[in-house]
């Protein structure tokens, strides 16, 4: 069984449940299915900085870098006004990005602890920069979607990108993906020596591996998912720009994912779900949404230790 | 001494800045022998075995494993030789269970540690070398514990089974009876004499009458240099070793 | 680039990068001493500067404004340190660089409430509006050479009382051995207090003097905190020698990036940063 925990079982049964029918609910309304769409979007990232952060032991305030990356990598290989086959040029993109992150992997992972957390945040700030000054990438407006790509395989379609509904569920999609590669990832040979290496780096070399690759392959992973959801991202607003990758960004999703519970995967879900909840019941209070918001964060920090997915598993286990 | 040297070091040496933690040391160490390594704190044991295991580079000097000259290669390159090592403070895997511990050291031996899909618990190979080497050190019944959760000795004992489990030819065994009990350190002592049988072990140890009863060789390092080499008995009568180690510890013990 | 324009735009590099040093040498002493990563010290500067602003416009006098704001930011400090930062002493930079995001968004809503979204200006007080001429066609304007001053008053002195004083030594003591520090009997807690405050108020004091050179904004807290890390990241976390050489390093590349390679200027310090990191990991005073 992939997933160990009771608590997990019947979050993700009732998360799965419930975001199946939601566009049943909300099909005349798309707004509310485009909201839930980006949710969903957002989860995938956020999971992915999960699995890095919580379980490899990988601190980055820079994972926003390959959410934007996975945008523009879409926009620069697809050729203006042609419509393209989606599923062949995500992969194309997840190549690109995997490939980027082995090149700042291997930079990035030579320093450890509160450099990790600086030396992501810098390479992150650099690339944002590049595309902010660029002429060539659109600047600070980015650049634009015109033609959504076709979705199908073997000459069968299923899904219209054009309909709301039809895009939410290509997310919903991405997120059972994610979670499912995260989980037996984790629960593999290589997440055992993964695990291992978080736990005690030290010991683990001492026992004869070179964790480094471990980590390396690792990152490449978290990094490549987060392309994945910049990708879908990108898609569902037809455009993509440098704010995809501020370190606002990848700051939100840090709390979004200790806020949920770090390190438990799910937790990312249900992190995502809340901080967007909040914020949009915020927004709609107040225009100083910002303050509620910040005073919850800082009321979780000190009353959550564990996270919303801690609270959960102490009401639901045993 | 009928048995073929396995380990080998020539004029090690160990500086930090101006101090010399390990002065031109060279051992020799036999194949299916237990050789004890005793001396006052500071005398360069942890250094030693540090170095021996990879962990630490040499100032100079060099080491030799069956003739192969190894200090320069990665220190995970030292245990895939089959040079194990076990740690003087506890040093384990606290939050899984004793097998997960056992099976973490175990996998590398098999392939597929870099396989991304296949479940941890498919291997039966590396399960079985973990409760293997957790039945020889006698924890067979902790298979399922949490490591955190087992006693000081029982942790003690997980320390030297997760070097077991590597498959090594030589144990390099930093200390395994500190802060054990008596009957827990006679048990350690009689199955310090099983495996010696099997494997070569350098053993570093501060409980002189364990090392006295197990030692085939022991060597004495006083403030990293090299004092003697023999056997028990040998360096039992040396006068220099009760001048510098063992009036030493009577001051420690007066003072 | 002519002699003159090199001239102009290494003093402005360096004052700029003096103005970088106070803050993040608050930044390195906190994170040094008490091992807390801070994301919400720029929120600091940003409250200097708006602090300065409204208070000028009250009373109509810079120096005192400035004062006040300088003691409302220790105060300030010392709040914030004893109600929120010294519950996380024994958590995890995770915990702490969550907490300090929720006080990002705090001040930056009451920045909105408080004073609005508008950009604001302080004046230069007349006593230092002049500028010194010194070629025939060129001249530099007094305040900034003043506010340069400042900062280098502030860093000798903070190099004094580092080096030379008790608290000093105990904030030395306390970043290599917290339990020697409680050892000599020195209640952890106030030290703690005390560094925290003085952290906070060196940002809050560069942006009381940077307010009359540079706009007063909403969002200009988190620029500079990122330009900050880069300082501390290649000075080297918790040495205030490392964050004086990086912030001048960082202060005088970026502004000559600005003119020579516009196109690259926002880019270079982080490529700068890098290559640091990967000649020396963990920066350059690394202890």
């Amino acid at each position: 069984m992939i997933f160990e925990k009771r608590t997990e079982r019947i979050f993700l049964a009732t998360f799965f449940i419930i975001a199946l029918c939601i566009p049943l609910f909300l099909e005349s309304n798309s707004f509310f299915v485009g909201k839930a769409t980006t949710i969903l979007i957002l989860a995938i990232f956020v999971m992915s900085l999960d699995f890095l952060v919580g379980r490899v032991g990988l601190v980055t305030l820079g994972h926003a870098l390959f959410y934007g990356l996975g945008g523009y990598l879409f926009v620069i290989l697809t050729p203006e006004y042609e419509a393209v086959n989606f599923w062949i040029y995500a992969i194309y993109v997840m190549c690109v990005s995997a490939f980027v992150a082995l090149v700042v992997g291997v930079v990035v992972l030579r320093t450890s602890g509160i450099y990790f957390i600086m030396i992501t945040l810098a390479i992150s700030q650099m690339v944002y920069y590049f595309f902010f000054d660029s002429l060539h990438f659109g600047g600070g407006d980015g650049l634009f979607i015109f033609i959504k790509p076709d979705t199908s395989i073997f000459g069968l379609s299923f899904l219209n990108l054009d309909n709301p509904t039809h895009f939410y569920y290509l997310a919903l999609l991405g997120v059972l993906i994610t979670l499912l590669t995260i989980k037996i990832v984790l629960r593999s040979r290589f997440g055992r020596i993964v695990e291992a290496s978080r736990l005690n780096p030290a010991r683990t070399e001492a026992l004869g591996y070179n964790i480094f690759s471990f980590k390396l392959i690792s990152y490449v992973i978290g990094s490549t998912l987060a392309a994945y959801a910049g990708l879908l991202f990108a898609l569902q607003y037809g455009y993509v720009n440098p704010q995809f990758m501020t370190w606002e960004m990848s700051g939100t999703a840090l709390v979004m994912s200790i806020l949920g519970g770090m390190g438990t995967i799910y937790g990312a879900i249900l992190g995502t779900i809340t901080y967007e909840g909040l914020q949009y019941f915020f927004e709609h209070m107040s225009k100083d949404w910002m303050l509620f918001m910040g005073g919850s964060i800082i009321l979780m920090v000190l009353l959550l230790r564990k996270g919303l997915a801690g609270y959960l598993e102490k009401l639901l286990e045993k | 001494m009928a048995n073929k040297i396995i380990l080998e070091t020539e004029s090690l040496s160990k500086h930090w800045g101006g101090i010399k933690a390990l002065d031109d040391i060279s051992l020799q160490f036999h194949d299916k022998q237990l050789h004890g390594v005793v001396g006052p704190n500071g005398a360069g044991k942890s250094t030693l075995l540090n170095m021996l295991c990879g962990a630490l580079k040499p100032s100079s000097g060099c080491i030799f494993h069956n003739g192969e000259q190894i200090e320069g290669m990665k220190p995970w390159n030292f245990v895939r030789r089959g040079i194990g090592r076990s740690f003087q403070k506890t040093n384990i895997y606290a939050d899984i269970t004793c097998l997960e511990n056992c099976a973490v050291a175990a996998q590398r031996r098999f392939t597929g540690s870099f396989n991304l899909f296949a479940s941890r618990h498919s291997n039966k190979m590396v399960t079985e070398a973990a409760e293997k080497a957790l039945y020889q050190v006698g924890l067979g019944n902790r298979i399922s514990s949490i490591a955190a959760e087992i006693s000081y000795g029982e942790q003690r004992q997980l320390e030297l089974a997760m070097v077991l489990a590597t498959d090594p030819c030589i144990l390099l065994l930093d200390e395994p009876m500190a802060g054990m009990g008596h009957e827990e350190s006679l048990r350690i002592i009689e199955l310090l004499n099983e495996l010696k049988k099997s494997y070569s072990i350098v053993l570093v140890e501060h409980d002189m009458d364990a090392i006295f009863e197990l030692s085939d060789q022991l060597t004495v390092l006083d403030n990293g240099t090299h004092l003697i080499t023999g056997t028990v008995d040998e360096v039992r009568n040396e006068p220099r070793v009760k001048e510098a180690y063992l009036g030493k510890e009577e001051e420690e013990e007066t003072a | 680039m002519s002699a003159e324009l090199f001239f102009v735009q290494l003093v402005n590099g360096i004052q700029y990068g003096l103005l970088l040093f106070l803050i993040a040498s608050g930044l390195t002493l906190i994170f040094g001493v008490m091992g807390i990563l801070n994301l919400a010290h720029g929120s600091m500067y940003m409250v200097g500067a708006y602090l300065v602003w409204y208070f000028a416009a009250v009373t109509g006098s810079f120096t005192a404004a400035a004062a006040l704001s300088a003691v409302i930011a220790l105060g300030l400090g010392i709040l914030i340190e004893r109600l929120l930062i010294q519950r996380l002493y024994n958590r995890n930079h995770l915990d702490q660089v969550l907490l300090t995001i929720g006080m990002i968004f705090v001040f930056n809503a009451l920045q909105s409430i408080l004073w609005g979204n508008d950009p604001h200006g302080v004046s230069v007080p007349d006593a230092l509006s002049g500028s010194i001429p010194f070629t025939d066609n060129s001249s530099y304007p007094i305040y900034r050479i003043f506010a340069a001053l400042v900062c280098i008053g502030i860093a000798a002195a903070l190099y004094f009382v580092v080096s030379k004083t008790r608290l000093g030594m105990l904030i030395r003591a306390g970043e290599s051995n917290r339990e020697m520090v409680e050892a000599l009997g020195v209640n952890i807690k106030n030290l703690y207090t005390i560094v925290f405050a003085i952290g906070v108020m060196l940002a809050a004091i560069s942006g009381i003097i940077a307010a009359p050179i540079r706009s007063i904004v909403p969002g200009m807290g988190e620029s500079v905190l990122i330009t900050c890390f880069v300082v501390v990241v290649i000075g080297g976390m918790g040495s205030i020698k490392g964050a004086f050489v990086g912030a001048l390093l960082v202060g005088v590349i970026s502004t000559f990036a600005a003119v020579l390679i516009p196109s690259m200027s926002n880019m270079i310090i982080y490529i700068f940063m890098i290559l640091v990191l990967l000649v020396k990991p963990q920066g350059l005073f690394s202890k």
